[in-house]
C-alpha cells in the first residue's frame, strides 16, 4: 500500500495536540518529512524499520531478558519517523530550562549551607526534613563553582493547548542520552536524504561538551586531570550508555572495585600501580556511592569516597545530595525558587500538582481521582503510579489506603493528554503519545542544551505511559530551523 | 591501564583463541572422519581435550558425530563449547567496550548472536555441518583481523597478545601431547605422514610442513615444526617468543616487587625450548616433557595474573 493512503487514514485523537496535523492541514515543520513519506510504500518503511532494529542489535544496544536460564537480547523499541520541534519552540525551551537549572543549583547550594529559603518560609522546612533524598552527609560540602546539577534530563510534555510543561526534574543520574545520539545515527542510515534536506540542528557534540565540563571541574592545580566514569557494572540497564560515553570522551570506565581511597584521595588500580582520579562522573546512586557513609552493604561504591569529596580532592558529577531537588513534592516549589533566587517569572510552567500531605488537596484529588494521576514521590520509571482513568475500584481502594497511611509520599497531577506524533506501527501510520527529555549541561561557563533530546513514545494505542520499563519506545528528535 | 580492564582483555582474547582452536580441530576431525581407516585421532581424544566429560559420558557420545559437534560447538551446558566461550568473550568485551574499538565490539557481539541462532544447532547433525563450522570460523577470523587492524598498540594490545599466545602455546602443547600419547610416546619408530596429518591440520600447519620439510623423517620434522620452528605461528617456540616480547614491554616502568620472579619463571620456561637440541626430541621422555611444560605454563599464568590483574 502507498504511504499516501496511510497518511490519509491518519486520524489524530480528539482533544489532543497532534504535532504533525493541526485541525486542517500538515504543520509547516512536518512538510519535508510528510513529502518524503508520501513517496515511499509500506514495504519500504518496513525494511527501514527492520534495518533500524538490526543496527541496534549489532551494536549491542540491547537489554537481556532471561528465560529458562537462557539470556535473550532485546532492543528498546525505536520508531523510525522523527519527531519534529521548531527552532523557535526550542529556543524558548532552552531559556526556560536554563532559568530552571540556575534556580535549582542555587537551591541546592542554599539547602546544604545556609538554608535561607527555609528561614524565609518559601519552602516549608518540614517538607525538606521529611524528604528521604535530603542527604545530611552532604551538608557543608563545597563543590567546584557551586555547581550541583552538571547533567540533567528534565522531562517535558506538551498539553492539549500546544504548550510545553515541565513534568519532572531528573537531577541525579539521568539516562537516555546515548539513545538520543544513537537514534540520530540510525536515522542517518535509514533517511539520509530527508535528514540532510531538513536543516536539522546537530546533537553530535554532546560528548565533547560534557568532556569540557568535566575537565573544568578538576582542580586548577592539575594540568592533566584524570577523569573516570563510575558504572555499577555490565548488568546495569544503562551500561551501554556508560560505555558509549566513556568511548566518546576517551575516559576510563571504572567500577567501584577499580577504585581505592588512600589518605582522602581516590585512585584507580592499574597494571602499573595506583593512579589518582580528579573527576568522577558517577552513574551510581548516592546511597551506593560509599559504604562508609551510606548503605553499608554496597559493593558498587568506594569506601571513603565521601571523605575525599568533602576535602575537595575529587569532584563528583552530579553532586551528592541532588535528590532533594528533584523530589516530586519539592517539584511544586520550583516556580517559587525561580522567583525567590532569580526574581524572575518562570518561563516554563509546571504541571499543576497537588501535595497529598495537604488534607484539602487530598480530598479534592480523591473526589476527582478519575481525572488524576497519582505518583509516589520516592519512585520513578512509571513505578508506583496510579492512573485514575484506568484503575479498577478494587485497586483504587487498596491504593487509597496506602496513600492515607503516608500522604507525604504522594503527589497528584491532572491527567494531561500528551501530544501525539505519527508512528509506524504494524504497517500503519498511527498517532501515539510522547514526552521529551532534553539533556542540559551546566558548567562554569553556563548552561548548554543539546538541540534534540530523547522523545519517549507510548507504543500502546491510547497509553500515556512512555517509560521504557513500561513498554515505551523512543524516536529521533529533530530541531528544525524552518526557512 | 586498569587491572580489571587488563584482565578482561586477556580473557577475551584467550577465549577467542580457544574458539579458533576448537573450530580448527573439529573441522579437521570431521573431514578426516569421513574417510575410512584414518589413524591419528578419535572424537574420544578431542572430547578429552576440550570438555570435562567423564569417560562414561564420552563413551555414550562416541560414534554420534552430530551430537559430539553440537556438544563442542553449540551446547550451553558445555562450559567450553564455542557458544559458551564466545558468550564469555562477549561478556568480557562488554565490560571493556570503551577500551576496544567499536568495530571489534560489534564483531564479537555479532559472533555471539550468530552462535545463539537455534537453527544452526540442528544443522550440525545434517549435511550442512561444514557450513556451520565455516560460518563460526569466518567470524572468529574476522574478529582476529579486526582486532589486528583497528586496535591501538600499547598496554592493552600487549595484554591481549599475552592471552592469545598463552592459550595458543597451551593448545599446541596439549594437542601434540595427546597425539604423542596415541603413539604411546614412541617416536623412535618412524611414522607415516598421514598419521601426523590430523595434528598438522589442526594447527593450520600441514601445507607449511609440506613446503618446509623435504625429508621423510616425519617424527623429527613434525616435532620440529610444532615445537621449535620460529616461523610457524602455531609452534610453541613462536608463542613463547611472542610472550617474551609482550612481557618485556609490559614490565617497563612497573615497580611491582614480584616482577623479577615473573621474569625468572618465564626465562626458565622459554629456555626449555630455546636451548633444547631438536635432534634429541624423539628420544626424550616426552610424556614428562609435556607435563612439565604445561605445569610451567600454569605457574606463569598464575604469576602474571597476580601482577597485572590483582584488583
Amino acid at each position: 500500500m502507498a504511504i499516501e493512503q496511510l497518511l490519509k487514514n491518519y486520524i489524530p485523537n480528539e482533544n489532543t495536540w497532534d504535532e504533525m496535523y493541526d485541525s486542517k492541514s500538515i504543520r509547516r515543520q512536518y512538510g519535508g518529512v510528510f513529502s518524503t513519506l508520501e513517496k515511499l510504500d509500506v514495504e519500504n518503511l518496513s525494511n527501514k524499520h527492520r534495518l533500524a532494529g538490526e543496527l541496534f542489535m549489532n551494536q549491542g544496544i540491547t537489554f537481556t531478558v532471561y528465560n529458562n536460564n537462557e539470556g535473550i537480547e532485546r532492543i528498546f523499541p525505536f520508531d523510525i519517523i522523527p519527531r519534529i520541534i521548531t527552532g523557535e519552540e526550542w529556543d524558548n525551551l532552552e531559556k526556560g530550562i536554563g532559568q530552571r537549572l540556575k534556580a535549582l543549583n542555587m537551591f541546592l547550594r542554599d539547602i546544604y549551607h545556609e538554608q535561607q529559603i527555609l528561614n524565609d518560609g518559601v519552602i516549608p522546612a518540614e517538607l525538606i526534613a521529611s524528604c528521604p533524598d535530603y542527604t545530611r552527609e552532604a551538608f557543608g560540602i563545597n563543590v567546584p563553582y557551586d555547581i550541583y546539577v552538571h547533567i540533567s534530563g528534565i522531562d517535558l510534555i506538551r498539553g492539549a493547548d500546544g504548550k510545553f510543561y515541565i513534568l519532572e526534574d531528573n537531577l541525579r543520574t539521568p539516562s537516555g542520552v546515548s539513545y538520543m545520539l544513537e537514534n540520530r545515527e540510525v536515522t542517518k542510515r535509514i533517511f539520509p536524504d530527508m535528514l540532510s534536506r531538513s536543516n536539522v540542528r546537530s546533537v553530535s557534540n554532546y560528548p565533547v561538551l560534557l568532556h569540557e565540563i568535566l575537565l573544568e571541574l578538576a582542580s586548577a592545580q592539575v594540568s592533566k586531570p584524570y577523569i573516570v566514569i563510575l558504572t555499577p557494572g555490565i548488568y546495569n540497564s544503562a551500561y551501554y550508555e556508560h560505555t558509549f560515553l566513556a568511548r566518546q570522551m576517551g575516559v576510563d570506565l571504572v567500577e567501584g572495585r577499580d577504585l581505592v581511597v588512600d589518605n582522602h584521595k581516590v585512585y584507580t588500580k592499574t597494571t602499573n600501580g595506583l593512579k589518582q582520579v580528579h573527576v568522577i562522573y558517577r552513574r551510581v546512586d548516592d546511597s551506593f556511592l560509599d559504604p562508609l557513609a551510606f548503605k553499608q552493604d554496597s559493593v558498587l561504591g568506594v569506601p571513603g569516597l565521601l571523605s575525599a569529596y568533602r576535602r575537595g580532592n575529587v569532584a563528583i558529577v552530579n553532586a551528592v545530595g541532588n535528590g532533594v531537588a528533584d523530589d516530586k513534592a519539592v517539584y511544586t516549589y520550583v516556580p517559587d525558587m525561580i522567583r525567590y533566587y532569580l526574581n524572575e517569572e518562570p518561563i516554563l510552567d509546571n504541571v499543576p500538582t497537588y501535595q497529598l500531605s495537604d488534607p484539602d488537596a487530598m480530598q479534592y484529588v480523591f473526589e476527582n481521582v478519575r481525572n488524576m494521576v497519582i505518583k509516589n514521590t520516592n519512585q520513578s520509571g512509571g513505578y508506583g503510579m496510579v492512573m485514575g482513568s484506568t484503575i479498577s475500584e478494587e485497586e483504587w481502594s487498596k491504593a487509597r489506603k496506602e496513600i492515607e497511611k503516608s500522604p507525604r509520599n504522594y503527589i497528584a497531577q491532572p491527567i494531561i493528554q500528551l501530544s501525539t506524533v505519527p508512528c509506524f506501527i504494524d504497517g500503519k501510520i498511527q498517532p501515539r503519545h510522547v514526552d521529551l527529555r532534553p539533556y542540559a549541561l551546566y558548567g562554569p561557563s553556563g548552561t548548554k542544551l543539546v538541540p534534540g533530546g530523547l522523545t519517549r513514545v507510548a507504543l500502546k494505542e491510547g497509553s500515556l505511559v512512555v517509560n521504557s520499563s513500561q513498554g515505551g519506545g523512543s524516536k529521533d528528535t529533530w530541531i528544525i530551523d524552518t526557512l | 591501564m586498569l587491572s580489571r580492564i587488563a584482565d578482561s582483555m586477556f580473557w577475551m582474547n584467550r577465549y577467542m583463541e580457544r574458539v579458533r582452536s576448537i573450530l580448527r580441530v573439529a573441522r579437521t576431525h570431521y573431514i578426516i572422519s569421513l574417510d575410512r581407516d584414518v589413524k591419528g585421532a578419535s572424537w574420544k581424544s578431542i572430547l578429552e581435550i576440550f570438555t570435562l566429560l567423564e569417560e562414561k559420558e564420552i563413551k555414550e557420545l562416541e560414534g554420534q558425530t552430530g551430537k559430539i559437534l553440537q556438544y563442542l560447538l553449540t551446547a550451553s551446558e558445555n562450559e567450553n563449547s564455542v557458544k559458551s566461550l564466545v558468550s564469555k568473550a562477549r561478556e568480557n568485551a562488554r565490560g571493556i567496550q570503551d577500551n576496544i574499538t567499536k568495530e571489534l565490539w560489534e564483531e564479537v557481539n555479532s559472533f555471539y548472536h550468530v552462535t545463539n541462532q537455534p537453527h544452526l544447532n540442528h544443522k550440525l547433525t545434517g549435511p550442512d555441518t561444514l557450513d556451520v563450522i565455516d560460518l563460526f570460523m569466518r567470524h572468529s577470523i574476522i574478529c582476529s583481523g579486526i582486532s589486528d587492524i583497528t586496535m591501538q598498540r600499547g598496554t592493552g594490545w600487549d595484554i591481549m597478545k599475552l592471552g592469545k599466545y598463552m592459550e595458543r602455546c597451551m593448545e599446541t602443547l596439549i594437542l601434540t601431547d595427546k597425539h604423542c600419547e596415541f603413539f604411546q610416546y614412541e617416536l623412535e619408530k618412524e611414522r607415516d605422514i598421514t598419521q601426523w596429518r590430523f595434528l598438522l591440520l589442526s594447527l593450520s600447519g600441514y601445507e607449511a610442513y609440506l613446503k618446509s620439510y623435504r625429508t621423510f623423517k616425519h617424527n623429527q620434522n613434525v616435532m620440529h615444526q610444532v615445537l621449535f620452528n620460529e616461523d610457524f605461528p602455531h609452534s610453541v617456540s613462536y608463542s613463547l617468543n611472542m610472550l617474551d616480547k609482550c612481557l618485556s614491554k609490559l614490565i617497563v616502568g612497573n615497580k611491582n616487587p614480584e616482577i623479577p620472579d615473573l621474569i625468572r619463571t618465564f626465562g626458565k620456561l622459554h629456555a626449555k625450548i630455546k636451548y633444547l637440541d631438536p635432534s634429541i626430541i624423539c628420544h626424550m621422555d616426552l610424556q614428562t616433557f609435556f607435563m612439565e611444560m604445561r605445569t610451567d605454563m600454569k605457574i606463569l599464568h598464575a604469576k602474571q595474573s597476580n601482577i597485572f590483574f590483582s584488583y
